[in-house]
């Protein structure tokens, strides 16, 4: 029987290794020993930790330095066996160092591809040529004359145009998110809602399955086109729902705009960018009323949530006098912004839309 | 006499009730099925009046004139993730005048549609609805009128 403690003796125990009458020893000795026990199962857990590693390429400088070392043991040739083990003890220990810290070095998540268009568009500072890598914090930068495409992940793409400073902020799976300093991209997505993203100054503008473009400038001053599907921007609770063929402008501590459809009345765009952001008031309220056409209830729905609550019932009335109001939409209910009450009334709308 | 107002409230009511009931076809841009997969869509349409929309037997076909030359492109719609939402996708060619016929049964019901397409996509106003299929000389009706109104460039 075992007297004295067997760590050294653990790992090839558990891997077979031993000769079956020490094996049996160390069975033994496992049943009494607790704190052998203990070790067992740590070694066992480790290795099993090791099993699921994944191979990945150690760098060449590992190589090299393994190399420098084998060749400066080279003239002590005692021992010759039990120094080659250490030798691959030593080899496998820097190669799991390795991959653990160029792991470790690299952005987490798969870097995206970046193809040049026009001009020297760069990405961290350094140009790109053909083609290059993006990965999470770095930025993508381009000058007057250069235009760039970044693949984003599995779902999409989206080009950069010049004059444009973006940052690749996350890039998981669940999460695509690219934080616009100031210029213009053009985003096409296929994928379902809520996977990517674009923060600016104003807002964040969230992907519903879609096709726009964005443009902002350093202080939040900017335009959103959508021109397949829906695109929601967002800040601090303020929400607008972007169909395609409608844009919204944003502004700085305002958010998103009230959303219009493009081939709207200048009249009532005009009075809609008064009311928005110049404090136009009632008369503007009165031109946007005025000038709406069936499919502008798009920019009345959204004004019952902003304008005066004294003001809300101006405008369910022209929505009303547009459009039927659809089976489960009560003015009273409406008038109180009650959240189930107007999204069955935008999904209704949208039918016209 | 109270007889003669009974039975003409009565066939009011039926005749309300049946309106209510009718099995219809509503068009929209893609943007209305609320499902990202119609992002690409030609155009889509919803059943209404049909009690269980799941059961309903939808049908599209794509009519066009082709430099002269009539042809039929049967199509394939796509139900989207709320009931009796559909999406067109267009799969006919480019180039000539092309209309798209809906036709639906739910139960006894039936109901068509023919939906005008422009170069700019469907042209909603010029849409037609029908409680029933459309015939052969509708669709050719209104084919001969967009190839009329894009001669005069009113779709551009």
């Amino acid at each position: 029987m075992f007297t004295r403690h067997i760590s050294r003796q653990l790992a090839a125990h558990l891997d077979g290794e031993l000769a079956p009458p020490k094996a049996q020893q160390a069975e033994i000795h496992l049943r009494q020993c607790a704190r052998c026990r203990a070790e067992s199962e740590q070694v066992r857990q480790g290795m099993q930790i090791v099993e699921h590693l994944p191979l990945v390429e150690p760098p060449e400088a590992i190589w090299r330095s393994i190399e420098a070392a084998l060749e400066a043991r080279r003239p002590r040739q005692a021992q010759p066996f039990i120094r080659w083990r250490w030798a691959a003890v030593a080899t496998a220990m820097l190669a799991l160092s390795g991959a653990a810290y160029w792991r470790l070095a690299q952005p987490p998540g798969a870097q995206w591809e970046v193809l040049r268009l026009a001009g020297s568009p760069s990405v961290a500072g350094k140009a790109i040529r053909g083609a290059g890598r993006i990965g999470a914090g770095e930025w993508i930068e381009t000058d007057a004359r250069s235009r760039a495409t970044v693949k984003v992940g599995e779902i999409g793409s989206v080009e950069i145009a010049p004059g444009t400073r973006v940052r690749v902020v996350t890039e998981r799976p669940s999460e695509h998110r690219l934080a616009l300093a100031r210029g213009e991209i053009r985003a096409t997505i296929s994928a379902p809602p809520k996977l990517f993203f674009v923060d600016t100054a104003a807002g964040t503008a969230v992907d519903l399955g879609c096709e726009y473009a964005l443009s902002a400038d350093e202080r939040g001053f900017g335009l959103l086109r959508v021109t397949k599907g829906w695109v929601s921007f967002q800040w601090k609770g303020v929400e607008s729902l972007v169909p395609a063929g409608a844009s919204c402008r944003t502004q700085p501590q305002a958010g998103p705009g009230i959303p219009y459809f493009d081939d709207a009345p200048e009249s009532l765009k005009q009075a809609l960018e008064s009311f928005g952001f110049e404090k136009g008031g009632y008369d503007a309220l009165g031109a946007i009323l005025s000038e709406s056409r069936v499919r502008d209830t798009l920019t009345l729905w959204h004004l019952l949530s902003r304008v005066e609550p004294s003001d809300r019932g101006r405008v369910f009335d022209r929505m009303a006098a547009l459009t039927p109001v659809p089976a489960g939409v009560s003015r009273e209910q409406a008038l109180k912004l009650d959240s189930g009450t107007l999204q069955r009334w935008r999904e209704e709308l949208a039918w016209t839309w | 006499m109270l007889r003669l107002v009974i039975a003409v409230c009565a066939a009011c009511a039926i005749a309300v009730l049946a309106r209510a009931e009718e099995f219809t076809f509503t068009i929209g841009s893609p943007v209305a099925a609320q499902d990202f997969r119609a992002k690409v869509a030609a155009f889509v349409f919803r059943t209404q009046g049909c009690p269980d929309p799941a059961k309903s037997q939808i049908g599209a076909t794509a009519e066009g004139l082709v430099k002269g030359v009539r042809r039929s492109v049967a199509l394939n719609v796509q139900a989207m993730s709320k009931p009796g939402v559909y999406a067109v996708y267009q799969t006919w060619p480019a180039e000539g005048q092309w209309v798209v016929s809906l036709k639906g049964t739910c139960g006894e019901a039936n109901a068509g549609a023919i939906v005008p397409i422009g170069p700019k996509g469907f042209i909603r106003e010029s849409a037609k609805f029908f409680p029933r299929a459309a015939t052969q000389v509708e669709i050719e009706a209104s084919l001969k009128a967009l190839s009329q109104s894009e001669n005069k460039g009113e779709n551009k």
